[in-house]
């Protein structure tokens, strides 16, 4: 009976270290080799442009690209769309899986317009929604505000597992530029990916152009979340030393 | 016809730029520079505020505008005149769903508020542009990026004031501002494509 406890005992102790091994790794925070995984041309300019583009060339031509994007309202909304469209050719490729997520109709709106109003082939991509709950409703009360986080978590759970599982096995991404919301699909991302111990999520998350000497609350904590951290000011590096600056993005 | 373009945002109301706009010094030295006509996205109800300060203006009775509503991106015009003293226009509207497109097809000159959406559209098109800073409002991040742009030699920066506004219409004229850079970064879109293609 004690010898059963204890191989029990030993059981638990080991899924719980691998699962806190694959923690270690999920989480780039604790990766300590950060600055020097991209020793690469590409990054350091040393390649020309026309090069870097037959590269991507190269990935996109292989097979579609499947994006997560989330449009946080107003001026959130407005800089993902400027960057969807300063990128459409990666990633509003023919043959794309865009994964929307919004919270309120009008930003669903300004993205329709956008696949709509270009003369391309954006008509080519598939375009599924998923409608988050907002977060945090600006001047709410604290019961309220822990109440509608609750909600949201659990809301945005069942959505996030939904896109993971459709998006894993396939290249794939995940853009986000705040508000709130964000941290939590952040979270549940890393979570899906801790548990599900093979994969990564490719959160890539861009600070607002507003953001010139400190970070957001949203930026704050997708800093610890996020593999690959993009400011738009180079005066961030100094606060955020682990985020990448590429320059103006919207 | 030479056409100043302000806009205030959608959100939030600016009285202050639409009062310094409208000051009899702004559009005398408006007119002097050879402006015609200013378009003016108000923001969301605002229409009512506008109605009462233009009944204070001396404006030409039987005036007709001749922009539509539609060319405008709008429902309705929210208020349009003509000033009796030196012909100029002004057409009003509270919010334009093709800002970029009045912008790019309209405006000679953009003064605007300092949201970055706002600023990106003129800065894009190649307009020049004056950012009025709104003092009212609670965050800091509005001063920073004006301050920052008109460092970089992109904008004018200015308070809503009549006689600053009027500095920078004025400071506007004799300078060339610097063009602003694509965004479309190669270096970046790599990045992208190496994140999402890796295991």
């Amino acid at each position: 009976m004690g010898l059963n406890i204890t191989y029990l005992f030993a059981i638990i102790i080991l899924v719980i270290s691998v699962f806190l091994a694959r923690a270690l790794f999920v989480l780039p925070f604790y990766r300590l080799n950060y600055n020097c995984t991209d020793n690469n041309d590409i990054t350091n300019n040393n390649v020309s442009d026309e090069i870097t583009r037959k590269k991507i060339e190269q990935f996109t031509s292989k097979r579609p690209l499947n994006a997560f994007i989330y449009l946080g309202s107003g001026g959130h909304t407005g800089e993902m769309l400027r960057i969807l469209s300063n990128f459409n050719e990666t990633l509003l490729k023919k043959g794309n899986t865009l994964h929307v997520g919004y919270s309120d109709e009008q930003s669903h709106e300004k993205f329709e317009n956008l696949i709509k109003s270009s003369f391309t082939s954006y008509k080519d991509i598939n375009v599924k929604y998923y409608k988050f709950i907002k977060a945090r409703e600006v001047n709410a009360g604290y019961l309220k505000s822990l109440e509608s986080i609750i909600r949201t978590l659990l809301s945005s759970f069942i959505n996030i597992i939904e896109i993971k599982f459709e998006m894993m096995g396939k290249p794939h991404l995940v853009l986000l530029n705040g508000p709130g919301t964000c941290c939590i699909i952040a979270l549940w991302f890393k979570v899906l990916d801790i548990l599900l111990l093979f994969t990564s999520s490719h959160i890539i998350y861009i600070e607002s152009l507003a953001r010139i000497n400190s970070l957001s609350m949203t930026g704050k904590i997708l800093y610890l979340l996020a593999d690959l951290f993009v400011v738009q000011w180079e005066e961030l590096i100094r606060v955020a030393p682990r985020a990448k600056h590429f320059g103006i993005l919207v | 016809m030479k056409t100043i373009f302000v806009t205030c945002g959608a959100t939030v109301p600016f009285p202050d730029l639409i009062n310094s706009v409208l000051s009899s010094e702004f559009i005398k030295c408006a007119v002097e520079n050879g402006f015609t006509r200013i378009i003016s996205q108000i923001g969301n109800g605002y229409t009512d505020v506008l109605a009462e300060q233009v009944t204070k203006l001396n404006t030409v009775g039987d005036y007709m505008c001749h922009i539509t509503a539609e060319e405008l991106g709008c429902k309705s015009i929210a208020c349009s005149f003509k000033l009796e003293s030196n012909g100029l226009q002004f057409i009003a509207i509270e919010y334009s769903s093709k800002i970029e497109e009045l912008i790019s097809k309209n405006a000679d000159l953009v003064i605007s508020h300092a949201g970055t959406g706002s600023i990106l559209d003129s800065l894009r098109l190649s307009k020049p542009l004056i950012v009025c800073v709104n003092d009212n409002l609670m965050d800091n991040h509005q001063q920073q990026i004006a301050d920052k742009f008109e460092s970089l030699g992109y904008i004018i920066s200015c308070r809503a004031t009549p006689s600053s506004l009027i500095n920078g219409l004025v400071s506007i004229q004799g300078t060339t501002l610097k063009q602003f850079p694509g965004s479309r970064n190669i270096t970046f879109e790599y990045k992208l494509v190496e994140t999402s293609y890796s295991l």
